[in-house]
């Protein structure tokens, strides 16, 4: 979950609320699903949110949303965007592997030291979210003023992406004092290890130039030259990445922001060989949300007016077409004439919930006011606009939810669905459990025990080779890249769990009657998944006389209670001693060992008690 | 009258006139002092005897006291083998003497310094010089003899103080009881009093000769302490799963069962999360090192999954800008979570999970496609690529649950899981709006703690996406929630490390001495 630091005052100040108490301040961001983590050495606030309005990455952006919630903003902003001057030439040596590029130009900006440093911050949890960390998607920042544009008159004014050799051409990159190449930034500049790798195998390396020359080499590091400081009033932003949509996305958030600044936003072309592009792509799309989609999933009613100051109140702009059907896939299409403007009252109000089709819906919402629609809300749709900035906006449910927000979900009550069905178990959880229960009667105490292990204590601890022939003795499924050493496989049998926590409690009074019945699991290509699994049930009796005798007992025991015949002829086992081992054969099929465990295995875990034990298929007691 | 065996002893025993200790009447019934002692009281309480108590001081030797009264106190003996020797006439060197001695170890300090303070001799620069006129008898060696046949109380209480300093001597308070019969108790006595016959245990002789009608039985210390046995006990998390499994029932839900080992199809794919969504890179996803599913084996819905990722579900959806490669969607890895078994039954493959017993591993138990309404769910362990610490374990457990049925609202799924924490004492839930890839609109539930009184975090729920649910091909509404197991516990029993509970570090006596469910 991203976390963004943002400095209250800075909040106050862009919200237009400066009165805003600390306590108030943090009950509306919790409003917004953004939780206060904590401050900074600075006193400013570290707030988590969910990725999915990455709009709010920024102080700019959590003040827009807060706007929104107190009504001080309604419906879509879109900020006005001046005529393109500047040009993105999009060379055919551009590599495949890095296509696409965009950007805009945003001027009269009046950036102080706070500004910067919120702009510096957006732009480093873009990279992290969207961006996927550069891969998808980078942005660079320049001082337009340092641009010297490469056309060959005064108005061709523009600058070039493509391909170079990584040791073609030289620039001072940021943080640096040296001329270097982009292989030389790799090797030498810090940042290489870091971003090194998203271009390493690339035959050419993404560069944009001006007439003066190379200026940033994307996604690694921006030139020294056009270094934005607190005193840069015009910005040129670029924006390289996989996806052209992605990298728009993300140039329309940083326009958003720097709006909210004060800047002027100034188109730029991107020219590709087949086409061109007018960015910042600040356009709207627009979703059809049926009125009976918004009442099932909140589970009230709603009067038409309320829904659409709903969605103003969202940030959304809405009309209402009488009949969904015809309507179709309109995207950014102007309302036709069926489209009627429904006036909203000054004050929103909300319906009782008087859905004639559920009678038992629960009590009345108590905070429903008057002024309820009697109009015939039956078909209603509604055509709603969605701003560009709003990345996470997929499906129509997507807009429903926007207006449980705004109507406070918190606020609907409670109700147990009226649909009836039959419960019951699993019948492996019902013989899981039976089992379990017989073994506990015996007077084992049940135990739990992680699935994921070591191959040594597997096999080597236990005195046994994965590829013996024995129970146990199967290739585990190995876990490609483990974080501890201790688990970096799915045990293939319990028993070795079981010796490990004896191992662990020689401190404790013995008896100690341990048994567990978990998942076992072994790479095996017949299954379609190439693992097979299943419930093992394993036990071990550690005490002073445990004996052969001791384990057998209650292996027939358990057998006895699920009705199964159980025979144990003589076999060895590396695990258990030579003579006083047997195969567990339940019903005629050999599934399982029982036996004492050989000195070898107890020395190795530090045990000065025999233990005698026994493992088979859960499966082996139907 | 009837009085047990020691109690008629000791009655005919005692006297009227002259006060007896309990000690003497124990020596002359050759009973154990306890048992006399035991019946004194009784028969006080009866109102036979009277029990008078003194206290007394006693002394007693310490067993160094006693060796000491066997070989000599060591001084002296250094002393008779320093005039053996010769040392009453020139010095003698130390060593030799200690050693014709027999003194080794502390016994050599212990005989020197009390060898200077007794003036039996000098010492001086490792050499000894006996006193022959040094006194013959030690008046300490004679306390030491005094104390042990019991006339302790002869010797000069300074030599007594000595010996006690020395940690030869041990002086104890004793309590000494003494009886005398009652007027009532010679009553007793003159009308005659009979032995009771006692017996130990309950023998088949017993019962069937009729006999147990005559006996009384030997009296137990029933208050006293009795061995410890652990006895077998079902794990503390298992008995909490299945109280939730117990809930879950109740509500109606059915329970869903499948692999932990599964494609990323089902654990991801299936749940509209992009291929490039961070929590799919490898440090969060256990991927396992086999070979991935087969592309036969992938289901149809394949397609469907990824036209959804690629272009959106409806007219008016879209999909996410991202790359999706069916390679990945067929890669192995253990379930981060068991929505994956919700996936498999929402689309009619519930596959076989641990305990099928498929003579045809590779036939799928297709369960056709589900008509709504349903409820299913499943406490069962997932995984998660994380450090382990008192709260985070690499595996745990989900509870997971889901209700399938047609125009489902926010309402119901509050009204749902409402139900569902009130079974476990957590009232006044919060739903916290929330995002997730596969729900919308989603919630995370927070709710009170039962102690505390803090609000925190109990579980994540919401609506499932028709992106989730078209491609799986369900027409209707599905809601479903997820919480982990061990927070319940934890909550319940307000363990702080999860870890001595769940593993091979946990601790025998923690689970042997933890209360059940109930």
């Amino acid at each position: 979950m991203p976390v963004v630091e943002v400095d209250p005052d800075e909040l106050r100040r862009l919200t237009g609320e400066p009165d805003r108490s600390e306590a108030e301040l943090k009950a509306d961001l919790f409003g917004l699903g953004i939780e206060y983590e904590g401050e900074t050495d600075d006193g400013a606030f570290e707030l988590e949110f969910a990725p999915d309005r990455l709009d709010r990455l920024s102080v700019e952006g959590i003040a827009r949303s807060l706007r929104y919630q107190y009504g001080e903003d309604r419906g879509v902003y879109i900020p006005d965007t001046t005529d393109a001057d500047w040009t993105i030439e999009v060379e055919d040596s551009v590599p495949d592997e890095r296509p696409y590029v965009t950007g805009a130009i945003v001027r009269g900006l009046d950036l102080g030291k706070a500004e910067l440093e919120s702009l510096i911050q957006l732009q480093e949890k873009l990279h992290a979210t969207m961006g996927r960390q550069r891969a998808k998607g980078a942005i660079g920042v320049h001082d337009l003023t340092m641009l010297k544009p490469a056309g060959d008159t005064a108005d061709d004014k523009h600058i070039i992406y493509r391909g170079v050799e990584p040791e073609a051409d030289t620039f001072v990159p940021l943080d640096d004092d040296a001329e270097r190449t982009p292989a030389g930034v790799l090797a030498e500049h810090p940042v290489g290890d870091t971003y090194g790798h998203l271009v390493a195998d690339i035959e050419r390396y993404p560069a944009i130039y001006d007439a003066v020359g190379l200026f940033s080499f994307p996604p690694v590091i921006n030139g020294r030259r056009t270094e934005v400081e607190a005193s840069t009033r015009d910005l040129f932003v670029e924006m390289t990445g996989t996806d052209q949509w992605t990298i728009d996305r993300m140039l329309t958030i940083v326009c958003y922001a720097l709006d909210a600044r004060g800047g002027q936003v100034e188109a730029v072309d991107v020219e590709y060989g087949d086409r061109t592009l007018h960015r910042p792509d600040l356009s709207t799309t627009t979703k059809a949300v049926s009125h009976e989609r918004i009442e099932s999933t909140l589970g009230v009613d709603l009067a038409g007016e309320t829904v659409l100051d709903l969605m103003e109140r969202a940030g959304l702009d809405a009309t209402t077409g009488g009949d969904a059907a015809g309507r179709g896939a309109a995207s950014g299409a102007p309302a036709d004439d069926a489209v009627e403007d429904v006036e909203l009252e000054d004050v929103p109000t909300r319906t009782a919930d008087t859905r004639s089709d559920a009678p038992d819906s629960g009590p009345a919402d108590g905070s429903a006011a008057a002024g309820a629609s009697t109009a015939d809300e039956t078909g209603l749709t509604y055509e709603v606009e969605i701003p560009p900035y709003r990345v996470d906006v997929r499906h129509p449910m997507d807009v429903v939810d926007d207006v449980g927000r705004a109507y406070g979900f918190n606020d609907l009550e409670p109700r147990y669905p009226d649909v009836a069905t039959v419960g019951g178990r699993t019948r492996a959880s019902r013989l899981e459990d039976a089992a379990r229960d017989a073994l506990v009667g015996l007077g084992f105490e049940d135990l739990l025990n992680f699935h994921l292990t070591s191959e040594p204590a597997l096999f080597d601890r236990m005195g046994l080779s994965p590829d013996a022939d024995a129970v146990g003795a199967r290739e585990p499924p190995v876990i490609t890249e483990p974080y501890s050493e201790d688990y970096t496989v799915v045990r293939t049998w319990a028993l070795p769990s079981l010796v490990q926590v004896l191992e662990n409690n020689t401190h404790r009074a013995y008896p100690q009657d341990l048994a567990e019945i978990g998942l076992v699991a072994a790479e095996d290509h017949d299954r379609p998944t190439n693992v097979v699994e299943h419930r093992s049930v394993a036990a071990v009796l550690a005490r002073a006389d445990a004996s052969y005798e001791d384990a057998k007992a209650r292996l027939q025991a358990v057998a006895r209670a699920f009705g199964t015949e159980l025979s144990t002829p003589p076999i060895d086992h590396p695990s258990f001693i030579d003579g006083r081992t047997a195969v567990v054969v339940l019903d005629g099929e050999a599934v399982g060992v029982v036996g004492e465990l050989n000195p070898r295995v107890l020395v190795e875990h530090d045990l000065e008690v025999p233990v005698a034990g026994f493992e088979f298929p859960l499966d082996g007691l139907r | 009258m009837k009085l047990p065996d020691t109690q008629v002893a000791l009655l005919e025993a005692a006297s009227a006139t002259d006060a007896k200790t309990v000690a003497q009447l124990a020596e002359q019934l050759g009973a154990d002092p306890a048992a006399v002692t035991r019946a004194a009281f009784e028969l006080e309480d009866a109102g036979l005897l009277a029990v008078d108590e003194d206290v007394a001081e006693s002394d007693a030797l310490t067993a160094e006291g006693e060796r000491y009264l066997e070989d000599g106190l060591p001084e002296r003996r250094l002393y008779e083998a320093a005039l053996e020797a010769g040392a009453d006439g020139a010095p003698v060197e130390m060593g030799r003497v200690i050693g014709e001695a027999g003194l080794d170890g502390e016994a050599v300090d212990i005989a020197l310094s009390n060898f200077a303070r007794k003036g039996l001799g000098e010492i001086d620069t490792g050499e000894l010089v006996a006193d022959p006129v040094a006194a013959e008898t030690d008046p300490e060696a004679e306390a030491l003899a005094a104390v042990a046949d019991g006339s302790g109380g002869t010797q000069d209480p300074g030599v007594l103080d000595r010996l006690e300093a020395r940690g030869l001597l041990e002086r104890r308070e004793t309590t000494v009881r003494s009886v005398t019969l009652s007027d009532d108790g010679v009553t007793a006595l003159m009308q005659g009093v009979e032995a009771a016959e006692t017996v130990g245990a309950v023998t088949p002789d017993l019962l069937s000769s009729g006999e147990w009608r005559d006996v009384e039985f030997a009296e137990y210390d029933v208050a006293a302490d009795a061995e410890t046995i652990a006895g077998g006990k079902e794990h503390i998390l298992r008995q909490t799963a299945n109280r939730v499994k117990d809930v879950l029932v109740g509500m109606g839900f059915r329970e869903m069962a499948g692999p932990h080992a599964d494609a990323d199809f089902w654990i991801n794919d299936c749940l509209f999360m992009p291929q490039d969504h961070p929590a799919r890179t490898h440090w969060d996803r256990f991927a396992l090192d086999v070979p991935p599913m087969a592309p036969e084996d992938l289901p149809d819905l394949a397609d469907r999954v990824a036209e959804a990722h690629r272009h959106g579900v409806g007219e008016h959806g879209d999909g996410y800008h991202s790359p999706w490669d069916e390679a990945f969607a067929r890669a192995v890895a253990l379930r981060g979570h068991t929505t994956s078994l919700s996936m498999r039954y929402l689309s009619g493959h519930r596959a076989h999970g641990p305990d099928a017993r498929s003579r045809n591993p590779r036939s799928e138990d297709l369960a056709g496609d589900l008509e709504p309404p349903q409820r299913y769910f499943s406490v069962e362990k997932v995984y998660r690529n994380d450090t382990l610490d008192p709260t985070h374990l690499l595996e745990f457990f989900q509870i997971e649950g889901w209700v399938m049925a047609e125009d489902l609202s926010v309402r119901d799924l509050m009204g749902t899981f409402t139900e569902f924490y009130d079974a476990f004492g957590i009232t006044d839930l919060e739903f916290k709006p929330h995002y997730n890839p596969y729900t919308e609109p989603s919630f995370e539930l927070f709710g009170e703690h039962p102690e505390t009184g803090e609000s925190i975090e109990i579980g994540n729920s919401g609506i499932f996406r028709e992106e989730v649910l078209r491609p799986l091909g369900v027409d209707c509404d599905v809601m479903a929630w997820g919480l982990a197991l061990e927070r319940l516990l934890m909550l319940i029993y307000g363990f702080e490390d999860v870890r001595d509970v769940h593993g091979t570090l946990c601790d025998l006596e923690l689970l042997r001495d933890v209360e059940v469910v109930a």
